[in-house]
Protein backbone atom coordinates (compact mmCIF):
# COMPACT_ATOMS: atom_id res chain seq x y z
CA UNK A 1 0.00 0.00 0.00
CA UNK A 2 1.33 3.25 -1.11
CA UNK A 3 1.91 5.99 1.89
CA UNK A 4 -0.82 8.87 1.52
CA UNK A 5 0.06 12.37 0.93
CA UNK A 6 0.58 13.99 4.05
CA UNK A 7 -1.62 17.22 3.38
CA UNK A 8 -4.37 14.44 3.17
CA UNK A 9 -3.42 12.37 6.31
CA UNK A 10 -3.27 15.62 8.28
CA UNK A 11 -6.88 16.49 7.68
CA UNK A 12 -9.24 15.53 10.96
CA UNK A 13 -11.18 18.69 11.42
CA UNK A 14 -13.57 20.41 8.94
CA UNK A 15 -12.15 23.96 7.99
CA UNK A 16 -13.84 27.10 10.16
CA UNK A 17 -15.68 28.04 7.12
CA UNK A 18 -17.86 25.40 7.67
CA UNK A 19 -18.99 26.71 10.37
CA UNK A 20 -19.97 30.01 8.71
CA UNK A 21 -21.53 28.07 6.40
CA UNK A 22 -23.93 26.15 8.72
CA UNK A 23 -24.85 29.40 10.59
CA UNK A 24 -25.79 30.86 7.07
CA UNK A 25 -27.80 27.67 6.61
CA UNK A 26 -29.53 27.61 9.91
CA UNK A 27 -30.28 31.30 9.56
CA UNK A 28 -32.37 30.81 6.10
CA UNK A 29 -34.38 28.52 8.08
CA UNK A 30 -35.81 31.47 9.83
CA UNK A 31 -38.29 30.11 12.90
CA UNK A 32 -36.83 26.54 13.33
CA UNK A 33 -33.32 28.05 13.53
CA UNK A 34 -32.65 27.57 17.46
CA UNK A 35 -33.56 23.99 16.69
CA UNK A 36 -30.90 23.37 13.19
CA UNK A 37 -28.35 25.76 14.95
CA UNK A 38 -28.24 23.12 17.68
CA UNK A 39 -27.92 20.25 15.19
CA UNK A 40 -25.39 21.86 13.28
CA UNK A 41 -23.35 23.52 16.23
CA UNK A 42 -22.66 19.93 17.21
CA UNK A 43 -22.48 18.52 13.38
CA UNK A 44 -19.70 20.78 12.92
CA UNK A 45 -17.80 20.02 16.59
CA UNK A 46 -17.99 16.74 16.42
CA UNK A 47 -17.17 15.74 12.76
CA UNK A 48 -14.04 13.80 12.47
CA UNK A 49 -11.94 12.54 9.44
CA UNK A 50 -9.52 9.66 9.36
CA UNK A 51 -7.64 9.19 6.38
CA UNK A 52 -5.76 6.07 6.52
CA UNK A 53 -3.82 4.22 3.57
CA UNK A 54 -6.84 1.89 3.26
CA UNK A 55 -9.48 4.55 3.43
CA UNK A 56 -11.61 7.10 4.93
CA UNK A 57 -13.44 7.19 8.25
CA UNK A 58 -15.50 10.05 9.38
CA UNK A 59 -17.76 10.34 12.01
CA UNK A 60 -19.94 12.78 13.65
CA UNK A 61 -22.70 13.73 16.15
CA UNK A 62 -23.09 13.30 19.96
CA UNK A 63 -26.79 12.27 21.03
CA UNK A 64 -27.24 10.25 17.50
CA UNK A 65 -23.81 9.18 16.84
CA UNK A 66 -22.52 8.28 13.03
CA UNK A 67 -19.46 6.73 11.81
CA UNK A 68 -18.69 5.78 8.21
CA UNK A 69 -15.63 3.93 6.98
CA UNK A 70 -15.42 3.21 3.19
CA UNK A 71 -11.79 1.91 1.66
CA UNK A 72 -10.72 3.54 -1.34
CA UNK A 73 -10.73 0.48 -3.37
CA UNK A 74 -14.70 0.54 -3.15
CA UNK A 75 -15.29 4.28 -4.28
CA UNK A 76 -17.81 4.38 -7.69
CA UNK A 77 -18.04 7.32 -8.18
CA UNK A 78 -16.83 10.77 -6.96
CA UNK A 79 -19.41 14.11 -6.97
CA UNK A 80 -17.87 17.72 -6.50
CA UNK A 81 -20.83 19.74 -5.47
CA UNK A 82 -21.03 23.73 -4.70
CA UNK A 83 -24.04 26.11 -4.28
CA UNK A 84 -22.79 29.96 -4.98
CA UNK A 85 -22.50 30.46 -1.26
CA UNK A 86 -20.05 27.95 -0.18
CA UNK A 87 -18.09 28.71 -3.24
CA UNK A 88 -18.17 32.39 -1.55
CA UNK A 89 -16.64 30.50 1.18
CA UNK A 90 -14.90 28.76 -0.54
CA UNK A 91 -16.08 25.29 0.42
CA UNK A 92 -17.21 22.25 -1.32
CA UNK A 93 -18.90 18.76 -0.73
CA UNK A 94 -17.11 15.74 -2.05
CA UNK A 95 -20.01 13.08 -2.06
CA UNK A 96 -18.06 9.64 -2.60
CA UNK A 97 -20.03 6.91 -4.00
CA UNK A 98 -19.94 3.07 -3.55
CA UNK A 99 -21.82 0.29 -4.98
CA UNK A 100 -24.41 0.01 -1.97
CA UNK A 101 -28.00 0.51 -3.16
CA UNK A 102 -28.57 4.36 -2.37
CA UNK A 103 -28.52 7.09 -4.81
CA UNK A 104 -27.78 9.66 -2.21
CA UNK A 105 -23.85 9.51 -1.52
CA UNK A 106 -22.24 6.86 0.84
CA UNK A 107 -20.27 9.41 2.28
CA UNK A 108 -20.08 13.37 2.22
CA UNK A 109 -16.99 15.24 2.92
CA UNK A 110 -17.49 19.19 3.95
CA UNK A 111 -15.23 21.65 4.84
CA UNK A 112 -12.00 20.36 3.36
CA UNK A 113 -9.63 23.09 2.99
CA UNK A 114 -8.40 21.90 -0.85
CA UNK A 115 -11.31 20.48 -2.46
CA UNK A 116 -9.54 19.53 -5.80
CA UNK A 117 -6.12 18.43 -4.40
CA UNK A 118 -8.74 15.54 -2.09
CA UNK A 119 -10.82 15.06 -5.31
CA UNK A 120 -7.59 14.38 -7.38
CA UNK A 121 -6.07 12.21 -4.15
CA UNK A 122 -9.24 10.18 -4.18
CA UNK A 123 -9.18 9.67 -7.41
CA UNK A 124 -5.92 8.48 -7.78
CA UNK A 125 -7.30 6.24 -5.08
CA UNK A 126 -9.94 4.37 -7.02
CA UNK A 127 -9.88 1.39 -8.66
CA UNK A 128 -8.75 1.61 -12.64
CA UNK A 129 -7.08 5.16 -12.19
CA UNK A 130 -3.37 4.01 -13.06
CA UNK A 131 -4.65 2.49 -15.74
CA UNK A 132 -5.58 -1.52 -16.65
CA UNK A 133 -2.25 -2.70 -16.76
CA UNK A 134 -1.73 -2.04 -13.08
CA UNK A 135 -4.39 -4.48 -11.52
CA UNK A 136 -3.09 -6.45 -8.58
CA UNK A 137 -2.21 -9.85 -9.40
CA UNK A 138 -1.13 -9.54 -12.97
CA UNK A 139 2.93 -8.09 -12.13
CA UNK A 140 2.87 -11.85 -10.90
CA UNK A 141 1.72 -12.69 -14.19
CA UNK A 142 3.29 -10.64 -16.52
CA UNK A 143 6.75 -11.85 -14.30
CA UNK A 144 5.95 -15.93 -14.86
CA UNK A 145 5.16 -14.93 -18.35
CA UNK A 146 8.42 -13.45 -18.79
CA UNK A 147 10.43 -16.68 -17.01
CA UNK A 148 8.64 -19.04 -19.75
CA UNK A 149 9.64 -17.12 -22.35
CA UNK A 150 13.01 -17.09 -21.07
CA UNK A 151 12.95 -20.86 -20.43
CA UNK A 152 11.66 -21.12 -24.32
CA UNK A 153 14.29 -19.46 -25.86
CA UNK A 154 17.11 -22.13 -23.60
CA UNK A 155 15.25 -24.74 -24.57
CA UNK A 156 14.86 -24.01 -28.05
CA UNK A 157 18.67 -22.76 -28.46
CA UNK A 158 19.25 -26.82 -27.17
CA UNK A 159 17.23 -28.08 -29.74
CA UNK A 160 19.10 -26.55 -32.72
CA UNK A 161 22.41 -26.38 -31.79
CA UNK A 162 25.60 -28.35 -30.23
CA UNK A 163 26.96 -27.39 -27.12
CA UNK A 164 30.63 -25.27 -27.41
CA UNK A 165 33.85 -26.90 -26.96
CA UNK B 1 -18.70 33.84 -27.03
CA UNK B 2 -19.43 35.23 -23.01
CA UNK B 3 -20.91 38.63 -22.98
CA UNK B 4 -20.55 41.35 -20.32
CA UNK B 5 -23.28 40.81 -18.21
CA UNK B 6 -22.16 37.11 -18.33
CA UNK B 7 -18.91 37.56 -17.06
CA UNK B 8 -20.14 39.59 -14.17
CA UNK B 9 -22.13 36.45 -13.06
CA UNK B 10 -19.99 34.09 -13.23
CA UNK B 11 -17.52 36.18 -11.27
CA UNK B 12 -20.71 37.29 -9.09
CA UNK B 13 -21.52 33.20 -8.67
CA UNK B 14 -17.67 32.27 -8.50
CA UNK B 15 -18.00 29.80 -11.05
CA UNK B 16 -14.67 27.91 -11.45
CA UNK B 17 -12.68 27.87 -14.75
CA UNK B 18 -13.03 25.02 -17.14
CA UNK B 19 -12.26 21.66 -15.18
CA UNK B 20 -8.77 19.82 -15.41
CA UNK B 21 -9.00 16.49 -16.74
CA UNK B 22 -8.84 13.62 -14.60
CA UNK B 23 -5.20 11.69 -15.17
CA UNK B 24 -4.92 9.47 -17.98
CA UNK B 25 -2.73 8.84 -20.30
CA UNK B 26 -0.86 11.88 -22.19
CA UNK B 27 -3.00 12.79 -25.38
CA UNK B 28 -5.91 10.68 -24.16
CA UNK B 29 -7.79 13.42 -23.25
CA UNK B 30 -11.44 14.50 -25.17
CA UNK B 31 -13.42 17.24 -24.43
CA UNK B 32 -16.99 17.07 -25.72
CA UNK B 33 -19.57 19.67 -25.46
CA UNK B 34 -23.19 20.26 -25.69
CA UNK B 35 -24.42 20.44 -29.32
CA UNK B 36 -25.72 23.46 -31.32
CA UNK B 37 -29.27 22.90 -31.52
CA UNK B 38 -29.17 22.08 -27.62
CA UNK B 39 -29.29 26.06 -26.98
CA UNK B 40 -32.14 26.04 -29.40
CA UNK B 41 -33.63 23.46 -27.39
CA UNK B 42 -33.11 25.20 -24.27
CA UNK B 43 -34.09 28.44 -25.57
CA UNK B 44 -37.37 27.08 -26.79
CA UNK B 45 -37.97 25.11 -23.01
CA UNK B 46 -37.26 28.36 -21.42
CA UNK B 47 -39.41 30.77 -23.35
CA UNK B 48 -42.61 28.51 -22.50
CA UNK B 49 -41.84 28.19 -19.30
CA UNK B 50 -41.61 32.56 -19.00
CA UNK B 51 -44.76 32.86 -21.22
CA UNK B 52 -46.62 30.79 -18.94
CA UNK B 53 -45.75 32.79 -15.98
CA UNK B 54 -46.32 35.89 -18.12
CA UNK B 55 -50.07 34.72 -18.38
CA UNK B 56 -49.85 34.66 -14.43
CA UNK B 57 -48.46 37.30 -14.10
CA UNK B 58 -51.00 39.67 -16.44
CA UNK B 59 -54.30 37.12 -15.36
CA UNK B 60 -55.05 39.91 -12.34
CA UNK B 61 -54.87 42.53 -14.74
CA UNK B 62 -57.14 41.08 -17.18
CA UNK B 63 -59.64 40.70 -14.35
CA UNK B 64 -58.79 43.74 -13.49
CA UNK B 65 -60.26 45.64 -16.65
CA UNK B 66 -63.29 43.84 -16.65
CA UNK B 67 -64.37 44.47 -13.06
CA UNK B 68 -63.02 48.23 -13.10
CA UNK B 69 -66.47 49.34 -12.92
CA UNK B 70 -67.07 47.87 -10.13
CA UNK B 71 -64.07 48.59 -7.75
CA UNK B 72 -63.22 52.29 -6.19
CA UNK B 73 -60.78 53.81 -7.72
CA UNK B 74 -58.37 54.14 -4.41
CA UNK B 75 -58.22 49.66 -4.99
CA UNK B 76 -58.01 49.42 -8.42
CA UNK B 77 -54.72 51.84 -8.58
CA UNK B 78 -53.36 49.78 -5.62
CA UNK B 79 -54.35 47.01 -7.78
CA UNK B 80 -52.17 48.26 -10.84
CA UNK B 81 -48.84 49.48 -8.37
CA UNK B 82 -48.77 45.96 -7.32
CA UNK B 83 -49.29 44.98 -11.24
CA UNK B 84 -46.32 47.24 -12.41
CA UNK B 85 -43.98 46.27 -9.30
CA UNK B 86 -44.97 42.38 -10.68
CA UNK B 87 -44.26 43.08 -14.33
CA UNK B 88 -40.93 44.73 -13.34
CA UNK B 89 -39.47 42.06 -11.03
CA UNK B 90 -40.60 39.41 -14.11
CA UNK B 91 -38.62 41.38 -17.00
CA UNK B 92 -35.49 41.55 -14.30
CA UNK B 93 -35.94 38.06 -13.95
CA UNK B 94 -36.60 37.25 -17.97
CA UNK B 95 -33.52 38.98 -18.23
CA UNK B 96 -31.59 37.33 -16.14
CA UNK B 97 -32.45 33.80 -16.45
CA UNK B 98 -31.62 34.08 -20.43
CA UNK B 99 -28.64 34.95 -19.43
CA UNK B 100 -28.49 31.72 -16.90
CA UNK B 101 -29.52 29.71 -19.63
CA UNK B 102 -26.63 30.91 -21.84
CA UNK B 103 -24.51 30.15 -19.23
CA UNK B 104 -25.58 26.84 -18.44
CA UNK B 105 -25.29 25.67 -22.06
CA UNK B 106 -21.70 27.12 -22.42
CA UNK B 107 -20.36 25.81 -19.30
CA UNK B 108 -20.47 22.52 -19.73
CA UNK B 109 -17.47 20.08 -20.81
CA UNK B 110 -17.77 16.13 -21.01
CA UNK B 111 -14.54 15.03 -20.64
CA UNK B 112 -12.85 11.36 -21.30
CA UNK B 113 -9.53 9.74 -21.05
CA UNK B 114 -8.41 6.80 -21.59
CA UNK B 115 -9.15 5.61 -18.05
CA UNK B 116 -12.40 7.81 -16.62
CA UNK B 117 -14.28 10.44 -17.57
CA UNK B 118 -15.55 13.97 -15.87
CA UNK B 119 -18.53 15.75 -16.04
CA UNK B 120 -19.25 19.35 -15.41
CA UNK B 121 -22.01 21.21 -15.31
CA UNK B 122 -24.48 24.36 -13.70
CA UNK B 123 -23.11 27.70 -12.53
CA UNK B 124 -25.56 28.06 -9.58
CA UNK B 125 -25.01 24.24 -8.01
CA UNK B 126 -21.78 23.60 -9.82
CA UNK B 127 -21.33 19.83 -10.07
CA UNK B 128 -18.15 17.90 -11.27
CA UNK B 129 -18.86 14.00 -11.64
CA UNK B 130 -15.66 11.79 -11.58
CA UNK B 131 -15.50 8.56 -12.62
CA UNK B 132 -13.15 5.36 -13.68
CA UNK B 133 -13.81 3.06 -16.72
CA UNK B 134 -13.03 0.47 -14.17
CA UNK B 135 -16.39 1.08 -12.10
CA UNK B 136 -18.40 1.77 -15.42
CA UNK B 137 -21.65 -0.72 -15.36
CA UNK B 138 -23.51 0.79 -18.49
CA UNK B 139 -24.12 3.23 -21.43
CA UNK B 140 -27.65 4.43 -22.23
CA UNK B 141 -28.73 6.83 -24.46
CA UNK B 142 -31.87 8.79 -24.68
CA UNK B 143 -33.67 10.96 -26.97
CA UNK B 144 -37.20 12.35 -26.99
CA UNK B 145 -38.93 13.04 -30.09
CA UNK B 146 -38.10 16.52 -30.59
CA UNK B 147 -34.43 16.18 -29.54
CA UNK B 148 -34.72 13.16 -31.91
CA UNK B 149 -35.68 16.06 -34.58
CA UNK B 150 -32.99 18.50 -33.61
CA UNK B 151 -30.35 15.60 -33.87
CA UNK B 152 -29.48 16.05 -30.03
CA UNK B 153 -29.26 12.95 -27.07
CA UNK B 154 -28.41 12.15 -23.81
CA UNK B 155 -25.29 9.90 -23.02
CA UNK B 156 -25.80 8.27 -19.32
CA UNK B 157 -23.48 6.27 -18.04
CA UNK B 158 -23.93 4.90 -14.95
CA UNK B 159 -21.76 2.50 -12.65
CA UNK B 160 -22.60 0.25 -9.86
CA UNK B 161 -25.38 1.12 -7.02
CA UNK B 162 -29.17 2.22 -7.03
CA UNK B 163 -30.24 4.99 -8.28
CA UNK B 164 -33.60 5.94 -7.03
CA UNK B 165 -34.88 8.71 -9.36
CA UNK B 166 -34.84 8.81 -12.66
CA UNK B 167 -36.09 11.96 -13.17
CA UNK B 168 -34.37 13.70 -16.20
CA UNK B 169 -31.90 16.48 -15.54
CA UNK B 170 -30.50 14.90 -12.00
CA UNK B 171 -26.93 14.29 -11.50
CA UNK B 172 -28.01 12.49 -8.37
CA UNK B 173 -26.56 8.85 -8.26
CA UNK B 174 -24.40 6.84 -9.90
CA UNK B 175 -24.77 8.24 -13.17
CA UNK B 176 -22.19 10.89 -15.37
CA UNK B 177 -25.13 12.41 -17.93
CA UNK B 178 -23.87 13.85 -21.31
CA UNK B 179 -26.84 16.01 -21.83
CA UNK B 180 -27.66 17.33 -25.20
CA UNK B 181 -24.89 16.12 -27.20
CA UNK B 182 -25.46 15.44 -31.15
CA UNK B 183 -22.63 12.85 -31.06
CA UNK B 184 -23.95 10.44 -28.79
CA UNK B 185 -23.15 7.17 -30.46
CA UNK B 186 -20.11 8.35 -31.01
CA UNK B 187 -18.94 8.95 -28.00
CA UNK B 188 -20.64 6.08 -26.91
CA UNK B 189 -18.75 3.50 -29.06
CA UNK B 190 -15.45 5.78 -27.53
CA UNK B 191 -16.30 4.27 -24.25
CA UNK B 192 -16.62 1.04 -25.03
CA UNK B 193 -14.06 0.55 -26.95
CA UNK B 194 -11.97 1.74 -23.76
CA UNK B 195 -13.77 0.03 -22.06
CA UNK B 196 -12.61 -3.34 -23.80
CA UNK B 197 -9.48 -3.39 -21.34
CA UNK B 198 -11.67 -4.17 -18.50
CA UNK B 199 -13.09 -7.56 -17.87
CA UNK B 200 -14.11 -7.46 -14.28
CA UNK B 201 -17.23 -6.47 -12.89
CA UNK B 202 -16.53 -3.19 -11.53
CA UNK B 203 -16.90 -4.06 -8.49
CA UNK B 204 -13.73 -4.17 -6.70
CA UNK B 205 -12.68 -8.51 -7.65
CA UNK B 206 -9.63 -9.51 -7.96
CA UNK B 207 -10.39 -12.63 -9.45
CA UNK B 208 -9.20 -12.30 -12.67
CA UNK B 209 -5.85 -11.10 -12.22
CA UNK B 210 -5.66 -14.35 -9.86
CA UNK B 211 -6.47 -16.49 -12.97
CA UNK B 212 -3.95 -15.38 -15.09
CA UNK B 213 -1.13 -15.51 -12.59
CA UNK B 214 -2.37 -19.60 -12.10
CA UNK B 215 -2.01 -19.57 -16.17
CA UNK B 216 1.01 -18.08 -16.87
CA UNK B 217 2.44 -20.14 -14.09
CA UNK B 218 0.81 -23.27 -15.75
CA UNK B 219 2.56 -22.39 -18.79
CA UNK B 220 5.72 -21.92 -17.09
CA UNK B 221 5.59 -25.46 -15.78
CA UNK B 222 4.82 -26.77 -19.23
CA UNK B 223 7.76 -24.90 -20.50
CA UNK B 224 9.80 -26.48 -17.59
CA UNK B 225 8.95 -29.69 -18.28
CA UNK B 226 9.62 -29.48 -22.36
CA UNK B 227 13.12 -28.24 -21.14
CA UNK B 228 14.03 -31.05 -18.94
CA UNK B 229 13.21 -33.15 -21.75
CA UNK B 230 15.52 -31.64 -24.40
CA UNK B 231 18.33 -31.54 -21.66
CA UNK B 232 17.95 -35.22 -20.93
CA UNK B 233 17.83 -36.10 -24.40
CA UNK B 234 21.20 -34.21 -25.12
CA UNK B 235 22.67 -35.34 -21.92
CA UNK B 236 21.56 -39.25 -21.63
CA UNK B 237 21.95 -40.82 -18.21
CA UNK B 238 24.53 -43.75 -19.39
CA UNK B 239 27.47 -40.97 -20.25
CA UNK B 240 27.68 -40.11 -16.84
Amino acid sequence: MPAIPSAVASITRPGEQLFTYYLLRALSTTFAFPVTMAVLYFRYHTMRYEFSEQGIRMSWGILFRNEVVLNYGRIQDIHLRSNAIERWLGLARIEIQTASGSSDSEMTLEGIPDVDAMRDFLYSQMRGAAGAGAKSGSDLASILQEVASQMRAIRMTMEQGNPRG
Amino acid sequence: MVSAIERKLLRWLRVPPEPAPPDGSAGSVLVFRAGRNYWRWRVLAWALAQAGVLVVVLLPLIVLAKKRWALPDSVASFWLAIEAILLVVYLVALFLSYHAQRLDYELRWYVVTDRSLRVRTGIWSVVETTMTFANIQDLRISAGPLQGALGLADLEVSSAGGASDKQPGSSRGHVARFSGVDNATAIRDLIVERLQKYRDAGLGDRDEPEATANQSAQELLDEARALRAVVEARYPKTSL
